[in-house]
Parts: C-alpha cells; structure tokens; sequence
C-alpha cells in the first residue's frame, strides 16, 4: 500500500480543501435557512405539520437522484451539490429548532411571565437558549449528510474527494479506492466528533446535564 | 425516450436488490439489538460501532466494498446492508431498553420469563422507535441501490449513470422518478405494516 503514491498522484490535498469548502458552504447555509424555517414555523404554527411533511418528502429522494434532478437547473459541478446538501439538511435543522423552540417547559415560562418579560425577550431569552442543545443535535445529523452528499459530488464533476474515489472505481485501483475512502471515513468522523462536542457543551451549558 | 420495458426491468432490479438487503439488515439487525439488551458493555459497543459507522459516506462505504467482494450484485447487496444495518440496530435497542421499568417488574411478577418479558412487552413497545428506523433504513437502502450501479449491481442507478455519462436528461429522469416513487412507496407501506401489528393503546406516533 502505498499512500503517499496516491495521495500526491491524486491530489489529495487539493481534493480535501475542495471537499471541506464545499461542506462549509452548504453547512452555513443549512444552519441559516434551517433555523430561520424553523423559528418562522414557531410563529406559523399551522404551517408547521405540512412544511415538516413535504420536507419529509424531500428527505426519501435517493441523494444521487436529488442530485441529477439539480443538473439541467444549475449546471454541473458545485452549485447542485451545494443545493441538494442544503435540501437535504434544513429537515434535521428545522425540525429540531421547530421542536427545541415548542417544547419549553411551562414552569420556565410561567417565571419569565412573572418578572415581565415581553413575548419577544421570552423567546430570544428563554426559548431559544433552551432550544439550542437541540438545534445542536440537528446540525449534527446535517454535518453526516451534507458529507454524504459532498462525496456524491464528485459523480457530477463537483470536485471533491468523491473524485478520487470515482477514479478508482472506475480503474479498478484498489489502493486509491481504500486511502481515499478511508480517508473521506476518517475525515467524516472527525467533524462528526467535532459537533458532537459542541453539542455535549450546549448540552451541559443550557439543558443541566440530561 | 428510454422504453418502457427497459425502464420496468430497471425497477424490478432495483426493488429485488433493496429489499433483499433491507430483509438482511432486518434480520440481522433485530437479533443484535436483542443481544444488546444482555450486557451494558455489548451495547456500548455495538452503539459506538454504529455512530461511527453512520458517519461515514454511502459512497465511501460503496467503494470500500468494491477492494474486498469485487464488483457485482453480491458486493452491491453487501453495501446496502451495512449501510442499512445500523440505524435497525440502534433504534431497535432503543427502543427495546426505554421500556418502563414498573412495567418490567410487573411481567416478573405475573411469572413471565426473560423471553416472554422480551417477545410481549418490550418488542409491541419498541416498535415505533423501531420502525422508524426500519423505515429510515428502507430510505438509505433504495438511496444506496442507485449508487451501487457504479460498481455494477444493475437496476434504476445504471439508467442515472448511463444518462449522467451521455448528459442525456431523459434517462436520468426515468431512473430517478421511478426511485423517489419507490422511496415514497416503502415509507408509506411500512408506516401500513407497523399500524397492523402495534397493539391498541400503545404510542400513537
């Protein structure tokens, strides 16, 4: 096995700066829209069951079809990946705020009522830190996904290191297959970890260790 | 156009290939949630193997297969089933240990044993928790089956490809619309299955 022949013949470093650009991106502009949707569902309520179900909906799409289906609207390249990790991750996020914002305990409430909060500083104050722990737990899904979908990119020329993997499937090189693949695993598992600590902080920090 | 019959042959290829390795997954998902239930250690285990696992990319786990089995339907069936293996495993155990526990002490009570306590309360009180995550599993499985047509297992993915490779957006379509109608399909028929067998009474979720 020889990883450093196919780490520079297949450029991995550049592929990895690609990867985690691309993932960045489309994390950031999953957390944006989906807290919005999700604080915005709080406000609506009525549209909450049926936003939640055609997301749902969303959610069964094979990830490479959602994937082709973006190509004769965007192009190849980037700008599908990006959009269909974004589709894919503002359920988890969305439903979690939605959830996380609902389900505040009354006694809290009842208190921030008490000492005169108005409706606007209970929900900045008192939700939305409760809620946060939970939100965590939705961009953590989101960063498992938005990988999954990242990797997938490189079917549709999006770059990335599902380009090497691409590659090597398609030679039949084994030794590029398993470092490229172990390497994307690994690397799925660190930024997994990652969230994970934050959440477990949130987590200690707002909900008093549950 | 693609033709009808290529496209209904496509289908049948990709429902045999999901849905035997979603029966796998099941069946070898189900008795190691149950397996976890006898030590703390186990189920530690097999819980930090199946987070660590769910991290990583379907297709890196499609390609990882393919230097170990090769390529083909077999490996395909391979992938699908870890892929799908964890999410069973997981949410099944979960389900399976937040029994509450006056309910436990109460089956001792009337003289049931471990499997009885197992097979009549535990299981009809874990099925929602485990149905959803068959039914995320059958999600993942046909997801999956289309990715596994680059390694050669056939069904709806090798339409994608074939159309992704010639850009020719009619075949992409008929390989795509007839998975997400699949995809839709199973989520709805084992919301069905799990409606049928959950006694009244319990978690209307």
């Amino acid at each position: 096995m020889d990883v450093q022949w196919v780490w520079e013949s297949q450029k991995l470093t550049q592929r990895t700066i690609e990867h985690l650009r691309m993932f960045s991106i489309s994390l950031l502009l999953a957390i944006v829209i989906g807290v919005t949707l999700g604080l915005f569902l709080y406000r609506r309520p009525k549209l909450a069951s049926l936003t939640l179900n055609i997301l749902n909906v969303v959610e069964t799409i094979p990830t490479l079809a959602l994937l082709v289906l973006f190509l004769p609207i965007l192009g190849i390249g980037e700008k599908p990946t990006i959009a269909a990790s974004v589709l894919y991750s503002i359920l988890p996020i969305a439903r979690n705020t939605y959830t996380g914002l609902t389900t505040v305990e009354r006694s809290y409430l009842e208190v921030a009522e008490a000492i005169g909060l108005s409706d606007r500083e209970i929900l900045v104050k008192v939700r939305f830190p409760l809620a946060l722990p939970l939100i965590a737990a939705g961009v953590r899904i989101a960063v498992v996904f938005t990988m999954g979908v990242v990797t997938l990119g490189g079917l549709i020329a999006a770059g990335g290191l599902g380009a090497p993997i691409q590659t090597g499937i398609h030679l039949y090189d084994k030794e590029i297959i398993i470092v490229a693949g172990l390497w994307v695993g690994i690397l799925a598992l660190l930024l997994d970890g990652i969230a994970a600590l934050i959440e477990k902080y949130l987590r200690r920090r707002y909900r008093g260790g549950d | 156009m693609v033709g009808i019959e290529r496209i209904l042959s496509a289908f049948s290829e990709h429902l045999v290939l999901t849905y035997v390795s979603l029966f796998v997954s099941i069946s070898v998902g189900i008795p190691l949630a149950v397996l976890a239930l006898k030590s703390k250690r186990l189920a530690s285990i097999i819980m930090g193997f199946a987070n660590l696992v769910q991290a990583i990319p379907s297709f890196a786990v499609v390609a990882i297969v393919v230097p170990l089995l090769g390529i083909g339907f077999t490996p395909a069936i391979f992938a699908i089933f870890l892929r799908a293996l964890l999410p069973i495993v997981k949410n099944t155990y979960v389900g399976l240990s937040e029994v509450d526990e006056a309910m436990i002490d109460a089956a001792e009570g009337i003289g049931l044993t471990e499997w009885e306590i197992i097979r009549h309360v535990r299981f009809p009180h874990a099925y929602p928790a485990m149905f959803a995550g068959i039914k995320f599993a059958a999600v993942l499985a046909n997801s999956i089956a289309i990715l596994t047509a680059i390694i050669g297992s056939g069904g709806l993915g090798r339409l994608v490809f074939e159309g992704l490779a010639s850009f020719n957006t009619d075949k992409i379509l008929a390989g795509s619309i007839p998975a997400i109608l699949m995809a839709v399909f199973i989520d709805v028929s084992f919301s069905y299955v799990e409606k049928k067998i959950t006694p009244k009474g319990i978690g209307s979720e």
